[in-house]
């Protein structure tokens, strides 16, 4: 049990990033009317920056 | 609550045993009672991060309101908990300990802080105030004002410092309540994660970020610098009478939570918050025959 919670709160950076980045972004994109570019749906950017954000903060253990 | 008014010319000449009688003696005459301002303090503002969650989700309560709202009262969880941690409402055996129990625990669930982590990293740190391993809240302090705010935003990253230092006192400590406590821990961190996401896949991203996810940083870092930082600043020395300091903020007592005095809770614990002020003034002679810092307050 111990050993499955260290491994979730070990990759909790990413989860956060498409747990929760990734729909804030979405809803801040839908919000502003903003349209992306690449024809890219708000979603598939949401998840794209908060998955890629989620991953550095995991691997390098800095969100910045 | 009243203590004897004292001058520093009638403390000046008295020795070390006569000085700490005196302390005490002005100690004691703000201690004792309930606080129930703090009891108040607590569900009052409990209930209104809680309200606002309904409120906004109903669209009664725009988002940009809110906010600030929400901001301010996860500022405010901490210091009920405060008191609760070291019994000053109630102690174990008296009639009202559930009612102390009950604010630690409900205080600070905005701030995702479990009352028994908070109690026991707490009580190590009144014990090794300062000291640069033991004590858990050494990660808070800095050489400055902007090497704060450097730090704190530094310590919340992912390889941060505070949360691994309460994680090693507790280990540390070894005992079943402080096991039991890094359990509740996990628990409490897993659950609101949980709920922030399943917010935020629910429509309610931005509701969930102004609500807790913001407001819980901003409050974490008002709450680190005026009751962590400045009282401890420079945070070079240990020792009663060494390790706290009193000073003078801009914005003055209210907005400082209190935290001027702080000298005077590392002093006396079980001195309530809000009685602090009092006591300082009233203890304040004594003070200045021990050589603390009272940052010109």
């Amino acid at each position: 049990m111990q050993r499955i919670l260290m491994g979730v709160f070990r990759i909790m950076p990413l989860l956060f990033g498409l747990g929760f980045l990734a729909p804030l972004l979405t809803q801040i994109i839908a919000r502003a009317g903003w349209t992306p570019p690449a024809g890219l749906s708000p979603l598939i950017l949401g998840l794209a920056v908060g998955g890629a954000w989620g991953g550095f903060a995991t691997l390098r253990g800095r969100w910045l | 609550m009243s203590a004897p008014a004292l001058t520093e010319a009638q403390v000046a000449g008295l020795d070390d045993r006569a000085l700490i009688r005196l302390e005490k003696s002005i100690a004691e005459a703000f201690m004792g009672g309930v606080p129930w301002g703090s009891v108040t303090w607590a569900l009052v503002n409990t209930a209104v991060w809680l309200s606002l969650w309904p409120l906004t989700l109903s669209g009664v309560l725009p988002l940009w309101a809110a906010f600030p709202i929400a901001t301010v009262s996860i500022a405010l969880s901490y210091l009920p908990s405060h008191e609760a941690q070291h019994r000053i409402i109630a102690r174990a055996g008296d009639r009202l300990f559930w009612l102390n129990e009950l604010v630690g625990h409900v205080s600070t669930l905005s701030l995702v802080l479990p009352y028994d982590v908070a109690r026991l990293t707490h009580y190590e740190h009144h014990k090794h105030a300062n000291h640069p391993d033991l004590d858990p809240d050494i990660s808070t302090h800095a050489a400055g004002t902007l090497d704060f705010f450097r730090r704190s935003l530094a310590n919340r990253q992912p390889s941060g410092e505070s949360d691994k230092a309460y994680g090693e006192t507790l280990q540390r400590l070894g005992t079943p309540e402080a096991q039991r406590a890094m359990i509740v821990a996990a628990v409490y961190r897993l659950t609101y994660f949980s709920i922030l996401f399943a917010l935020a896949w629910s429509g309610h991203a931005l509701e969930a970020a102004l609500i807790w996810w913001l407001p819980r940083h901003l409050a974490a870092t008002y709450i680190q610098y005026y009751l962590s930082f400045a009282p401890h600043h420079p945070a070079k020395l240990q020792g009663r009478y060494r390790d706290t300091r009193a000073f003078r903020s801009p914005l003055g007592n209210i907005l400082t939570m209190g935290m001027q005095f702080h000298i005077i809770h590392h002093l006396y614990p079980r001195i309530p918050l809000m009685r602090t002020p009092a006591a300082y003034w009233a203890m304040r002679p004594v003070l200045t025959a021990r050589g603390c810092d009272l940052g010109g307050l």
